[in-house]
C-alpha cells in the first residue's frame, strides 16, 4: 500500500470536495459560534465591544436568578406535551395503518401543520385562543362551557401552548410511526394469533418493541427541540406571558442578549441549556442501550 | 457501546445547535444592502445640480424605522422627496412592527450589520455611544444650511447629547424624530349624550372628581343587563406614571441610583390605579379588557377617558365621535403630570456615506420641508418650535386642544424613568410582575415592598455595566 493509484487519489480528492460544504458550514456556523459563546459566558460582554473576563460570576448569578428558574420550569413543564404527542401519534398511526377508505386524505390532513410555517401557525392559534372571539372558546361555548382567556391567564397559558405544540408535531411523529408499522413483518402477527394472543398482547409484545427505535428517536429529538422553544412564545406571548409564566429559557436568553445587552450573561445561560440538553440526551442513550440488553 | 452513544448524543446536540444559530442568523438581514462600490468623490459632477436639488454624490443608504401603517406611509413619502432632492442618493427602507424593533436593531448591531440611518430609543444612547455604534453628528448639524438646531425643541435635542458622563450635555449623537407628549383624551360625544359638563382643559380633575365622572359614564346603554360603556380603561404600562408623579412619587431618585417605589405615596397611586378596576369598577373587567383591549373599545366609542399621543391623530380622525385633550387628573400634589416620549434618529459610525446619512437624518428631523410633510400627514407634532405653535393654534382640526401637547412639551412632560439609566431592565421588571396587583390579589403596598429589592438589584447591575462601558 505504499503507492496509491492515481484514480484512488482523485477519488479521495473528490470525496473531500463533496464533504467540504457541510464541514466548513459546521465549523463556521456551529462550532465557532458555540466555542465563542462558551468563552463569552465567562465575560461581561455587552455585544457592542466591551468584553472582560469575570470568571464564574455569570453562572453564580444565574443560580440565584428567579426569572431563570421560572423560565427553566416553564420549559420543562411544557415538555410534558411530548408524551401526550407520542401517544396520540401512535394511536393515529395505528388507525391509519388499517385498510379503511380515506386514509391517504387523513394522512395529508394530519401532515399539513408540519409543513406550515411556525410563525403562521402561532398567529393562527393566537386568534383561536382569543377569549371572546376565539374558535376554541366558541367551540367550548357549544357545550355551555365558558372558556378562559387562554393566553392571558397564568394557569392556562402553558397548556394552551402545549396543545398547539402537540397539534403541530402530531403529523410528523405519526408518519414516522406509520413507516415503522408498515415494516413490521405480517407473519409475526399471524404466528401470535395462532398462539392465541389477543389484540392487546399483540400490541405489547410485537408492535411496541418493533416501533421502539422510532419512539426513541422521537423522544430524543422532541426534547432537544422542546428545550429550544422560542418562536411560539415570542409570537403568542411577546412579553413572556402573564407574570412570565410562558417564557422559555431561550426566550429569556434572547431578552437578555438583545433587550438588555447582556450577551455574556445570555451566553452563560445558553451554555447551561446546552449542557442540560447534552446530559438529558446522554442519559436517554444509556437507558436505551440498557433496555435493549435486558430483552 | 458507551462510546458510540456519546458520539451520537453529541452529534444530535450540535446539530440542534445548528438550528439555533441558523435562527440567530435570520435576525440580522438588516444592513446587508450597503453597496460594494461607491463612485469616487471626483466623479460626482455628472448629475446636474438644479433648483432645490443638492449634490451629495452617489450613496446607497439603508434606513430602518418603525411605526403604524400611516406613519410608515408618511415617512416613505418624505424619504422619496429626499431622494428627489438629492439625485444619486438611494434609500432602502426597512420597517418592523413596533414591539419587534428594538430587538431587531440590537441584533443588527451585535451582528455588525447596522443600517446607515435608524431610529433608536434615547434610553440606549449611553450604551451606543460608549460602544461606538453611533456617528457624532455635531459638525454635520452645524454645517448644514437647511436646519437651525435652535429651532428644534431643546428638550428633544438634549436627549441625544452626551459628553461621556452626562446625558444632555456635549456632542450630538442623534436628533429627535419627534417628541411624543402623552396627553389624556375624552369622548366629547359621550359626555354630551350623558349630559355631563365637559372637563376643563386648563384645570385638571382631582382623583375623586375623575372617579365620580367616570362612574357617571359607566353604563348599560342598551339595557341588556351588561355594561357596554365605561368611564376609562388605562394601560398600566403607559399611564401609571401620571398617577405616581402627580402624587409626588417616582420610580427612581434624582441621582438615578436608588429605586424609590417603596414610598407610601407611590403605593397609594398604584392602589388607586388598581382600584379603578376592582373597587370603583369604572373600567372594563379583567376578562373584558383582555379580550377586546381598551384601545379598540375606545375607538368604538365605549370608553370615556383614554390617552392620546400625536401619533394617534391620523387614526383618530376617522373616529365616529368627537374627542379632545385634557390634562390628566391630579393626585395629592394638585399638579397634573405625564410623560414625554421621544425616538431618535441616528447614523451608524460604520456607514460608508456619513455625509448623505447625516443629511437624511437632518432632513427628517429638522428641515422645514420634511417636517411639514410629516406633520401634514398627522403622524406627529412638528419638531420645529415655530411650526408647532402654528400647528397647535389651529383649532379647526381634531383635536381642538392641541395646545395640551405643547404644554406637556414645554411644562410638565417628563421622560419615562426607564430611559434615565444604562438599561431599563429594572424598570421593566416592575411591569412584568404587576398583574396580581391589578387583579386585586395583593395590595400595592405589599407589591412595592417585595419588588423594590429585586428592582434595586437590577439597577445596581445597570450602573455597574455603565461604569464598565465608560472605562473601556
Amino acid at each position: 500500500m505504499t503507492t496509491k493509484s492515481k484514480l484512488y487519489r482523485k477519488e479521495a480528492y473528490w470525496g473531500y470536495l463533496f464533504i467540504a460544504p457541510p464541514v466548513i458550514g459546521f465549523l463556521v456556523f456551529a462550532l465557532f459560534p458555540a466555542v465563542y459563546s462558551i468563552y463569552g459566558s465567562f465575560t461581561d460582554w455587552d455585544g457592542l465591544g466591551q468584553m472582560s473576563f469575570i470568571g464564574l460570576d455569570n453562572f453564580k448569578e444565574i443560580f440565584q436568578d428567579e426569572l431563570f428558574h421560572k423560565a427553566m420550569y416553564n420549559t420543562v413543564f411544557m415538555m410534558l406535551a411530548i408524551p401526550v404527542g407520542i401517544v396520540l401519534a401512535l394511536l393515529l398511526a395505528l388507525g391509519l395503518n388499517r385498510r379503511i377508505p380515506g386514509t391517504t386524505a387523513f394522512r395529508a390532513i394530519y401532515y399539513i401543520p408540519v409543513i406550515s410555517s411556525i410563525a403562521a401557525i402561532s398567529i393562527m392559534w393566537n386568534l383561536a385562543y382569543n377569549g371572546d372571539f376565539g374558535l376554541v372558546n366558541q367551540f367550548l361555548d357549544l357545550f355551555g362551557i365558558k372558556g378562559p382567556n387562554w393566553l392571558q391567564n397564568v394557569h392556562t397559558v402553558k397548556p394552551a401552548i402545549m396543545i398547539m405544540m402537540v397539534w403541530k408535531g402530531l403529523g410528523y411523529t405519526m408518519l414516522l410511526y406509520l413507516a415503522a408499522l408498515q415494516s413490521v413483518p405480517k407473519d409475526y402477527y399471524e404466528a401470535a394469533e395462532l398462539d392465541g394472543a389477543n389484540a392487546f398482547s399483540r400490541f405489547r409484545h410485537i408492535t411496541w418493541p418493533m416501533v421502539k427505535p422510532v419512539t426513541f428517536f422521537v423522544v430524543v429529538t422532541n426534547i432537544i427541540g422542546g428545550s429550544q422553544l422560542f418562536i411560539e412564545i415570542n409570537i403568542m406571548t411577546s412579553t413572556g406571558g402573564p407574570e412570565y409564566s410562558s417564557a422559555s429559557v431561550v426566550f429569556y436568553v434572547w431578552q437578555k442578549a438583545f433587550g438588555n445587552l447582556q450577551m455574556g450573561y445570555a451566553s452563560a445561560m445558553s451554555v447551561i441549556l446546552g449542557l442540560f440538553i447534552f446530559i438529558v440526551t446522554l442519559v436517554q442513550f444509556k437507558l436505551d442501550r440498557s433496555s435493549e440488553v435486558n430483552e | 457501546m458507551a462510546k458510540k452513544s456519546w458520539i451520537s448524543a453529541l452529534t444530535l446536540v450540535t446539530s440542534a445547535g445548528l438550528v439555533l444559530t441558523a435562527c440567530g442568523g435570520g435576525n440580522d438581514n438588516g444592513g446587508e444592502a450597503s453597496a460594494p462600490a461607491s463612485s469616487p468623490a471626483g466623479s460626482q459632477a455628472s448629475s446636474p445640480a438644479s433648483g432645490g436639488t443638492k449634490d451629495l454624490g452617489k450613496a446607497d443608504l439603508t434606513f430602518m424605522f418603525r411605526g403604524g401603517p400611516d406613519e410608515q406611509a408618511a415617512y416613505k413619502k418624505t424619504v422619496d422627496r429626499f431622494e428627489k432632492d438629492h439625485p444619486g442618493v438611494k434609500v432602502k427602507i426597512i420597517t418592523t412592527a413596533a414591539d419587534q424593533y428594538a430587538t431587531k436593531l440590537k441584533a443588527a448591531i451585535t451582528g455588525n450589520s447596522v443600517p446607515d440611518v435608524f431610529y433608536y430609543d434615547p434610553g440606549d444612547l449611553m450604551a451606543y455611544v460608549n460602544g461606538g455604534v453611533l456617528l457624532k453628528l455635531t459638525d454635520y448639524v452645524q454645517n448644514n444650511a437647511d436646519i437651525d438646531i435652535n429651532k428644534i425643541w431643546k428638550k428633544g435635542v438634549d436627549l441625544y447629547r452626551y459628553d461621556g458622563q452626562t446625558v444632555g450635555q456635549g456632542d450630538i449623537w442623534g436628533l429627535p424624530k419627534d417628541l411624543g407628549p402623552f396627553a389624556m383624551g375624552y369622548n366629547k360625544t359621550m359626555f354630551e349624550k350623558a349630559g355631563i359638563p365637559l372637563p376643563d382643559k386648563d384645570k385638571p380633575y382631582t382623583w375623586d372628581e375623575f372617579i365620580k365622572t367616570a362612574q357617571q359614564l359607566t353604563l348599560d346603554t342598551n339595557g341588556d343587563g351588561k355594561l357596554d360603556q365605561w368611564g376609562t380603561g388605562l394601560n398600566v404600562n403607559w399611564t401609571l406614571q401620571s398617577l405616581v408623579w402627580s402624587n409626588g412619587a417616582d420610580w427612581i431618585d434624582s441621582t438615578h441610583k436608588k429605586v424609590t417605589i417603596d414610598d407610601p405615596k407611590f403605593a397609594e397611586a398604584l392602589q388607586f390605579f388598581a382600584d379603578m378596576q376592582n373597587k370603583y369598577k369604572v373600567t372594563p373587567s379583567i376578562s373584558e379588557a383582555q379580550t377586546l383591549d381598551t384601545y379598540q373599545r375606545w375607538m368604538q366609542g365605549q370608553i370615556g377617558f383614554f390617552p392620546v399621543g400625536p401619533w394617534d391623530m391620523s387614526t383618530y380622525e376617522k373616529l365616529p365621535f368627537e374627542y379632545d385633550l385634557i390634562p390628566y387628573p391630579a393626585g395629592s400634589t394638585g399638579k397634573t403630570a405625564t410623560w414625554l416620549g421621544s425616538l431618535g434618529i441616528g447614523v451608524s459610525s460604520k456607514t460608508k456615506y456619513p455625509e448623505a446619512a447625516a443629511a437624511l437624518t437632518m432632513y427628517l428631523t429638522g428641515s422645514e420641508e420634511g417636517m411639514k410633510m410629516l406633520s401634514d400627514a398627522k403622524v406627529q407634532m412638528p419638531n420645529l418650535t415655530d411650526m408647532a405653535q402654528t400647528w397647535a393654534a389651529d383649532t379647526s382640526t381634531k383635536p381642538a386642544n392641541k395646545e395640551e401637547f405643547l404644554q406637556i412639551v414645554n411644562d410638565y412632560g417628563r421622560p419615562i424613568p426607564g430611559i434615565l439609566t444604562y438599561n431599563a431592565e429594572w424598570y421593566n421588571l416592575f411591569f412584568t410582575d404587576i398583574q396580581p396587583v391589578l387583579d386585586g390579589k395583593i395590595t400595592a403596598a405589599e407589591y412595592v415592598k417585595q419588588e423594590q429589592p429585586k428592582m434595586q438589584k437590577l439597577l445596581d447591575k445597570a450602573i455597574e455595566q455603565e461604569e464598565k462601558s465608560k472605562s473601556k
